[in-house]
């Protein structure tokens, strides 16, 4: 739940729309008053408009069903508490670091994905369309040509056509 | 004349089936007043709740998703 918090701030959506209460089945009157908070505060952030936030939303939930993260988020009480098999372990916040740029890095790519998706783009026109840095997008890029997600289509002039696989 | 509605905000909650499930029907029986803005779905277990429902709830319209249990 704390990474999708992180994805929801990472794709400009706000944490604030996903939250988290714990309540016993005893506590009636706790649980109205988190009702009452909950509500509270979507009421000020206002309404969701999920059209305008089409690709993000689809892109973290791309980067949440992707291998590496699943892997990641089952593996976090191996690597936490009980280590490898030389006893080695990651402290709590190194790993959590570790998550969060791993998670920001699959966010990245599932962006460029996702536009390709729609048909074949150059590097520039996939920063445009994602908003990301124009070197952000040849990195990640790279990565996914690597992982035979994404390749070269053609040549449009000297510009580069890449598309999704 | 049309009278312009106030924003009602749509809530998805998770509730779980021991926890907020039960919380929720005391809170019920006890006649507690709350805001009539969640649409609640009942699970056997918080954990049984996948990252994706929450996308899945935002890309469905509501405006908020809330997990307890």
């Amino acid at each position: 739940m704390e990474l999708t918090q992180y994805l929801l701030d990472l794709s400009g959506i706000g944490r604030n729309r996903l939250q988290v209460r714990w309540v016993s089945a005893a506590e009636g009157q706790l649980f109205a008053e988190y009702v009452t908070e909950v509500s509270d505060i979507t009421q000020k952030l206002g309404p969701f408009d999920p059209d305008k936030f089409e690709l993000p939303l689809a892109a973290v939930e791309r980067t949440l069903n992707s291998a590496r993260i699943r892997w990641l988020l089952g593996l976090t009480k191996q690597i936490t508490e009980q280590g490898n098999v030389y006893n080695e372990k990651l402290k709590k916040e190194d790993f959590k670091k570790m998550l969060h740029r791993a998670a920001e890095e699959e966010y990245q790519k599932a962006l460029i994905m996702q536009v390709l998706e729609e048909r074949p783009l150059s590097v520039k026109e996939m920063a445009e369309k994602t908003g990301l840095a124009v070197y952000t997008v040849s990195l990640r890029l790279n990565e996914l040509e690597r992982c035979n997600q994404a390749g070269l289509k053609q040549y449009s002039g000297n510009a580069p056509i890449f598309m999704g696989m | 004349m049309e009278m312009k509605k106030p924003f009602e905000p749509k809530i998805l909650a998770f509730l779980c089936n021991w926890c907020a499930y039960a919380g929720a029907d005391l809170a019920g029986v006890s006649r507690l007043q709350y805001p009539p803005t969640l649409r609640s779905i009942r699970v056997m277990c918080s954990g049984r709740v996948d990252p994706v429902y929450i996308t899945d709830g935002l890309k469905s319209g509501f405006d908020s998703v809330f997990v307890s249990g």
